[in-house]
């Protein structure tokens, strides 16, 4: 006997050899704490969100003032409102697909439910940055249309004498330094955390996909 | 969950614990790792007993569970992953069974089934179980047709190292 036939011989002893555990041992087994990566994505998903929802409320108030300047102030409120709507939209899809993984499913389905529920929040992210940046875009070109509206914010005591296309250049580039370094940080946490816990379950489904045809 | 169910599943895992040690063994090649694994999988499928409908064996049940945790839910604890050292020590050939030879085939396929892909080693896995192509395309979720071109290449692939 020689090859696979005798792998399959040796994989029959295998199973006849294996140590076995006792009752107590399973018993205590089942009482541990699961470390799977759904576990870790829910974690870390709820965070995400918490931290996006809860952006608005650490904002200070005299940020806001630029609204107030700008007569935005009624779009502002509106936007925070569509914003917690949004929010909710969001948890409750998140949630719908969280609850469709099931580890009773066939593997490709189960990756796939997998990667739907981090989809989502995915989506969440990119609505978010999306709307930071329309807002920033919308701000600007306001403030270039009524250059005038934006002394009113300078504060009195400045007393120095403000060049209007060095002030424009100041504001214009401390605000695309702010959006890259903000998307840098994005862009590491995404690849650090994401990259650590679904490389392997996202290569897999790949290969997975290949055989499904 | 009720003392009751703790129970049932308790006594019916006991039974058929083989099914996982043996994914574990596909799946890892050392002992830390085996547990580590061994603990997922048990876990998994306490949560998900009570949801057992029983149209299936317990242990085709087991089957699923256990791999979908091996090859999606599992996550490698870095630190206790150590070198390939480990295959022979984990898989302790009997020296009583085997001649010179068929001990060296069988530490070469053990081997090269360690280094296949996660798909590929549930597929070889199923395979040595002896389960029909339909479940082992329907426990995977992919074809039939794929399932058995697959796992065709894996043999071929086998044989070749043992006849190079």
């Amino acid at each position: 006997m020689e090859g696979l036939d005798l792998l399959k011989r040796d994989w029959k002893r295998l199973g006849d050899t294996c140590p076995k555990l006792s009752y107590q041992d399973i018993y205590e087994l089942i009482h541990k704490k699961s470390s799977s990566i759904v576990k870790w994505l829910f974690v870390i998903c709820l965070g995400e969100f918490a931290f996006w929802g809860l952006l608005t409320i650490f904002i200070p108030e005299s940020y806001l003032e630029i609204y107030q300047v700008l007569n935005l102030k009624t779009l502002a409120i509106v936007a925070q409102i569509v914003h917690y709507l949004v929010l909710a939209g969001f948890l409750l899809l998140f949630y719908k697909n969280y609850q469709s993984i099931s580890v009773t499913d066939n593997t490709g389905l189960l990756m796939k439910n997998i990667l739907r529920t981090r989809k989502t929040v995915h989506y969440y992210i990119v609505y978010n940055i999306g709307m930071y940046i329309l807002f920033t875009v919308v701000i600007n070109i306001i403030m270039f249309l009524n250059p005038e509206m934006l002394y009113d914010m300078v504060p009195e005591a400045a007393e120095f004498p403000i060049n209007e296309s060095l002030f424009f250049t100041i504001m214009l580039i401390s605000q695309l330094l702010a959006l890259i370094i903000v998307s840098g940080l994005l862009y590491l946490f995404y690849r650090l955390i994401y990259g650590i816990l679904l490389k392997r379950l996202k290569a897999n489904y790949k290969e997975l996909q290949k055989l499904t045809l | 969950m009720t003392k009751e169910l703790e129970h049932q599943f308790i006594a019916e895992f006991e039974r058929h614990q083989n099914v996982i040690h043996k994914i574990c063994r596909i799946y890892t090649n050392h002992q830390d790792a085996h547990n580590d694994l061994f603990q997922e999988i048990t876990i998994q499928l306490w949560k998900a007993y009570p949801k057992f409908r029983r149209e299936a064996k317990f242990s085709t049940w087991m089957y699923r569970i256990g791999l979908n945790t091996a090859i999606t839910l599992y996550r490698k604890r870095q630190k206790r992953i150590r070198t390939q050292a480990f295959d022979t020590e984990l898989l302790k050939l009997e020296a009583t069974e085997y001649d010179a030879n068929q001990e060296a085939q069988l530490t070469l396929l053990y081997k090269a089934i360690h280094q296949l892909s996660d798909i590929d080693k549930a597929l070889v896995f199923l395979y040595l179980e002896e389960k029909p192509y339909k479940e082992i395309s329907e426990t995977l979720g992919m074809s039939e047709v794929n399932a058995r071109v697959k796992m065709n290449r894996i043999k071929k692939r086998l044989k070749k190292l043992l006849n190079p």
